[in-house]
């Protein structure tokens, strides 16, 4: 086609036999088999084997019996859907998945201390029965929720899926006949046109000017020729097979099917993708390291304390009643709720921004991701051919490509633009259909080669109305396009008021044309061609050709009135005029240009820490063409390639250590070791792979995982969907996507637009620092729920804060506070920062651990503390006379229980009071928990930097005191929940441990700013 | 002068239904808190519960009313306050050591 093609038909879509080596899974080797090469042999065949083999007629096709029998044979020639997980699958999933299980297991031991104490008392209380049902109760809601929340996204891609049943010409008996494309046959004489669906996998018998667009399987923005002819041993590249459902853009053709359904290539990539088991998403895996860190610190506690009681004289019943309840303590029962919530919302917001998650846990990855695999056309690319450089006059004209037409234009007042233009718009056979006025001329669809679409639309853009020109020129002969000629030729009428009547038209390989050429035009005159103009124009060829562009040359030529008057008889098969020395009149070349926002996308990402390697099934050049026109390879860093051209040395002497850049040929890849794979994907920071097969595709992204790298991939063609599966998180395109795409995607970009991944990156990076303020946040009050049944154990006093009040903290007050972490702004800008580690940088830590549990958690403990032996002591009861009262306190018949002042207290007397304190400790942990969320609104930063703008945090505030006081003062709450009134004084009692942990906070985080890297910050930043 | 006779009695008449209104509230307040000083030594340890309970309660609604008007004024303001968090200001922008 061009200078930039030289290379193009080295291919690589065998599989490498590295792959066999590599540790295989279960189900591996039906994995392996469709990971190796495509079994198509027909293309070697002659027509004459293909009709044997199939039992079929080049001319009659199948009989309507054979055809039949192998319809039984093979199965109809469609898709196996990938299986679909049941809904009730989806919904345990979620109802007994990471964190619920927990909960479950917390459930499960509160029923079995209450079984015991059912066993062994009288009147057991009911507590941990009420805490079970709660337990489950919060798990099953919260299951609900987000099972909802999937299945809407799940809904809005159902909406996805093409529902048109797709139709097929077939020729069976001799006769040709509309089928349902599902009950196409191997063996079957299919004849497609223009515009169609390729109905199978088809071995092409005739065609005329049949070209196919392969960009879903194979990358290649530009549609290919197909023939009958075999040009290649790979069957992806040879021209002679059409394959399943790509489209056949122009022409006809007639083909032998020879694969159907599954079996057919598009089939197979099907298969592999609906085969491959994908990993745990980061944040799954980050719950899980949290489940195990709480169940550590929960076993420790009960297991000391159930030591502890068995030494200080429990029975072994009691002992184990307490075991179960501190570690039913240690369960954050609100956490769930609060990380799904969070989750939740992030996805709305995300949605809002065009991006749609299907699984609400892969909301976070792409906060993690480190490396981005991108396919290029499409994704990167607009997916359309668009005429980006012209040359004449002796210059390169640079074209505006973008999609709104915002970039600069060129001079168009030369004459020799108006007559290239004209050649452009004479010598196409392009049309705009019909109907589409309205539209903007980009947008309107054409009928058409897609580089005469790009001449059209650009003719239309910069010249207007490209059919009046046609009329004025009205085509009385042509040559259309053919490989042996390799140019096109039309011949028009002149416009009026022109001295010669004919002219002649001619568009085709540029060095072809040149050949043709006697002269050229230069500011509108006709020049000789010399010597020098040549050695221009093979510059500016080699130029546009090297940036990756299609290269069309322009000629025409005034045909003489003398030689050829008006109504001469043209004869295009005998040609019976002239066709050489012609005026050459300039070049134009076309791209499939990058999408505008691509650049500053990838800018971003690179700033960000994230490597962008593109991973393309079209050729090395165009790849690279657009690799540094959209900054994936950066100005001013050099391939291997380049290095050797810029010394004038040989490829193997440059140092690869020192190109940053590399470009890979999937035939290289095939070739290389897993062990030269990892050198590469380590060394290299800026990587494009071409001609890669979707098995390639898929190793690659399994080289970045296995280096510990966090793999988001995008594309849109079926080529992508093995990659789109395997990657942690595979995105896909949602308007120009693939079904079979979108369907092994995590997450769709409704609007197409790559920028949005920069969007899902930033989400999700604040997401994960907001759920680590989140879950810092509601773990501390554990402390102080706990502490109270450990000093009930150890010192014998009356029991300082009830289960039912651990849950109105859990699952009332601290709710919204929690939730409201998650639209905390982020303390600094994080588009700035490294991905993170997944093996450092967890979600919980042990700092965080430390400083909920071990500080902020124990002073909590100290300000409930202080409320309950204030409101006893109130009571008459000093703290020092409650130490070991508990056995008194809590029978009965004992009736006459003497206070600290010598006053009987009657048992019902003794539980108000005793309520009475619950409800000061539980308001107590409200205050406490007032200066908690405020500390952790920041981790860094001091609050006076981060400013109180969270307006949902501030409504939280109020919002957890108004219930506190609901829940005391509400008349009928002493029967309900016994929960009694408190006095006024009573609330003050936690604020100075409230202002002390503010001031504990601001401290610390004060001297880990001053020194960073210093102790505290290696002790207490999490 | 037929007005002011007028006012004038209006207001003696007023006044003579004001005064024991508020002459025997006085009265009773301090018959009551004598009476209780007289009968009553555990005075100091009875609490008005009734209404501390409807002090309680009017406190959670007013915050409660507080926090929603807050919300209800952060959605008006939302849509301008929106590209906020995208953009932190200089004096929170404090770079995070790798």
């Amino acid at each position: 086609m061009g200078y930039g093609r030289s290379d193009s038909y080295r291919v690589a879509t065998t599989q490498d036999k590295d792959k066999k080596e590599s540790p295989k899974k279960k189900g591996g080797k039906d994995l392996d088999d469709l990971k190796k090469e495509v079994p198509i042999t027909e293309h070697k065949m002659s027509v004459e084997e293909v009709c044997r083999k199939y039992a079929t007629d080049i001319v009659q096709g199948l009989t309507n019996a054979k055809a039949a029998e192998y319809l039984i044979r093979d199965g109809p020639n469609a898709l196996t859907p990938p299986p679909t997980t049941p809904e009730w699958v989806k919904f345990c999933r979620q109802l007994f998945g990471g964190f619920s299980i927990l909960l479950w297991i917390g459930a499960l031991l509160c029923f079995l201390a209450y079984a015991i104490q059912a066993a062994t008392e009288d009147e057991p209380a009911g507590d941990n029965l009420y805490l079970g049902i709660v337990l489950s109760a919060v798990v099953i809601i919260t299951g609900c929720f987000s099972y909802f929340q999937e299945a809407k996204s799940s809904k809005i891609m159902e909406s996805f899926k093409n529902m048109v049943p797709q139709q097929a010409l077939v020729i069976r008996e001799g006769e040709k006949m509309q089928i349902n494309a599902e009950q196409v046959v191997a063996g079957d004489l299919v004849e497609v046109k223009g515009g169609d669906r390729i109905p199978a996998d088809l071995r092409i018998v005739s065609s005329h000017g049949c070209k196919v667009d392969n960009s879903s399987l194979t990358g290649e923005s530009e549609p290919q020729t197909r023939s009958p002819d075999g040009t290649h041993d790979n069957p992806l590249e040879t021209r002679n097979i059409a394959f399943f459902s790509t489209n056949c853009v122009e022409g006809t053709a007639r083909g032998i099917a020879v694969c159907t359904g599954d079996r057919t290539v598009m089939g197979r990539i099907a298969t592999l993708t609906s085969g491959l088991e994908t990993g745990k998403t980061p944040i799954a895996k980050e719950i899980e390291h949290f489940i195990q860190i709480i169940t550590g610190v929960a076993v420790f506690l009960g297991v000391s304390f159930f030591i502890l009681s068995i030494v200080l004289g429990y029975s072994w019943l009691e002992a184990v009643i307490f075991l179960i309840g501190i570690i039913v303590a240690n369960v954050p029962e609100g956490l769930l709720a609060t990380v799904t919530v969070c989750l939740t919302l992030t996805a709305k917001r995300m949605a809002r921004k065009n991006c749609l998650v299907k699984n609400l846990e892969a909301v976070e990855t792409l906060g993690s991701t480190s490396t981005i695999c991108s396919d290029k056309t499409g994704t990167l690319t607009q997916n359309r051919m668009t005429v980006a450089h012209m040359w004449f006059d002796n210059t390169i004209h640079e074209a505006d490509t973008t999609e709104d037409q915002s970039g600069s234009s060129f001079d168009k007042s030369s004459a020799t633009w108006v007559s290239l233009a004209r050649i452009a718009a004479l010598c196409n056979r392009a049309v705009f259909k019909a109907a589409q006025d309205t539209l903007p001329i980009l947008k309107r669809d054409v009928a058409g080669d897609a580089s005469e679409s790009a001449l059209l639309k650009c003719i239309e853009l910069s010249c207007g109305s490209v059919k009046a020109m046609r009329e004025k020129n009205k085509k009385v002969a042509e040559i259309p396009f053919n490989s042996t000629n390799k140019y096109q030729l039309s011949i028009h009428e002149t416009e009026e008021g022109n001295e010669n009547s004919y002219l002649l038209v001619m568009k085709g390989a540029p060095e072809r044309i040149l050949d043709r050429s006697s002269h050229i035009m230069v500011q509108g005159k006709e020049q000789p061609m010399d010597e020098e103009m040549k050695e221009a124009f093979q510059n500016a060829y080699q130029e546009l050709g090297g940036l990756g562009e299609r290269v069309l040359g322009f000629c025409h030529v005034f045909l003489p009135e003398d030689k050829y008057p008006k109504g001469f008889a043209f004869d295009t098969d005998e040609v019976n005029f002239e066709t050489d020395n012609l005026c050459f009149v300039g070049l134009m070349s076309m791209i499939d240009p990058p999408r505008a926002a691509v650049p500053d996308a990838v800018g971003k990402c690179r700033s960000a820490g994230i490597k962008v390697i593109m991973v393309t099934g079209d050729h090395p050049i165009t790849a690279k063409a657009i690799a540094k026109g959209v900054g994936i390879i950066s100005e001013g860093n050099e391939t291997v390639e380049d290095i050797a051209a810029r010394l004038n040395i040989p490829v193997s002497q440059v140092n690869p250590r020192d190109a940053k850049a590399c470009v890979i040929h999937g035939t290289d890849l095939k070739d290389l070791s897993q062990d030269q794979m990892d050198d590469i994907l380590r060394n290299h920071t800026e990587i494009v792979f071409a001609r890669t097969s979707p098995q390639q595709k898929l190793i690659i992204v399994e080289g970045c995982q296995r280096l510990g790298a966090i793999v988001a991939v995008t594309g849109d063609g079926v080529n992508d969907s093995p990659a789109l599966k395997k990657a942690d998180i595979g995105v896909a395109m949602g308007i120009s996507g693939s079904d079979v795409s979108k369907q092994a995607a995590d997450m769709i970009l409704l609007d197409d637009n790559f920028a949005s991944i920069v969007t899902g990156v930033e989400e999700g990076r604040l997401i994960f620092d907001n759920l680590k303020k989140s879950i810092a946040y509601t773990l501390t009050s554990n402390i102080p729920e706990i502490t109270p049944f450990l000093f009930f154990i150890l010192v014998n006093i009356p029991l300082p804060l009830g289960t039912i009040t651990i849950l109105c903290i859990d699952l009332g007050t601290d709710m919204v506070p929690a939730i409201s972490l998650a639209y905390e702004a982020a303390e600094s800008d994080i588009m700035k920062r490294q991905p993170r580690n997944p093996l450092r940088d967890k979600l919980v830590n042990e700092r965080l651990i430390s400083i909920a549990y071990g500080q902020i958690g124990m002073i909590q403990a100290l300000g409930g503390f202080f409320a309950y032996f204030v409101v006893l002591a109130e009571n008459g009861f000093r703290p020092y006379d409650l130490v070991g009262i508990r056995l008194n306190w809590d029978d009965r018949s004992n009736n006459d229980l003497e206070d600290s002042y010598g006053q009987q207290w009657t048992y019902e007397q003794r539980k108000i009071v005793e309520f009475t304190c619950h409800t000061a400790f539980f308001v107590s942990i409200v205050v406490v928990q007032w200066a908690d969320v405020i500390i952790c609104k920041t981790r860094r930063n001091s609050v006076f930097q981060q400013g109180m703008r969270n307006k949902i945090l501030i409504f939280g505030l109020f919002e957890e005191t108004a219930l506190a006081a609901l829940l005391s003062y509400c008349p009928g709450m002493d029967v309900a929940l016994r929960m009694y009134p408190l006095k006024p004084s009573w609330w003050f009692c936690a604020f100075p441990y409230s202002f002390l942990i503010f001031v504990y906070d601001e401290i610390r985080k004060l001297i880990l700013r001053r020194n960073p890297g210093g102790w505290v910050e290696r002790e207490t930043y999490y | 002068m037929q007005a002011g006779t007028m006012d004038l009695v209006t207001l003696v008449v007023f006044g003579s239904w004001l005064a024991p209104a508020l002459g025997s509230a006085f009265g009773r307040e301090v018959f009551a808190s004598a009476e209780n000083a007289d009968k009553d030594y555990d005075s100091a340890f009875e609490y008005d519960y009734e209404s501390l309970r409807i002090g309680g309660l009017v406190f959670a609604v007013v915050l409660f009313v507080l926090g929603i008007v807050l919300i209800v004024t952060k959605k008006c303001s939302c849509s301008s306050d929106k590209p906020r968090p995208k953009t932190p200001d200089e004096e929170t922008a404090v770079p995070i050591a790798q």
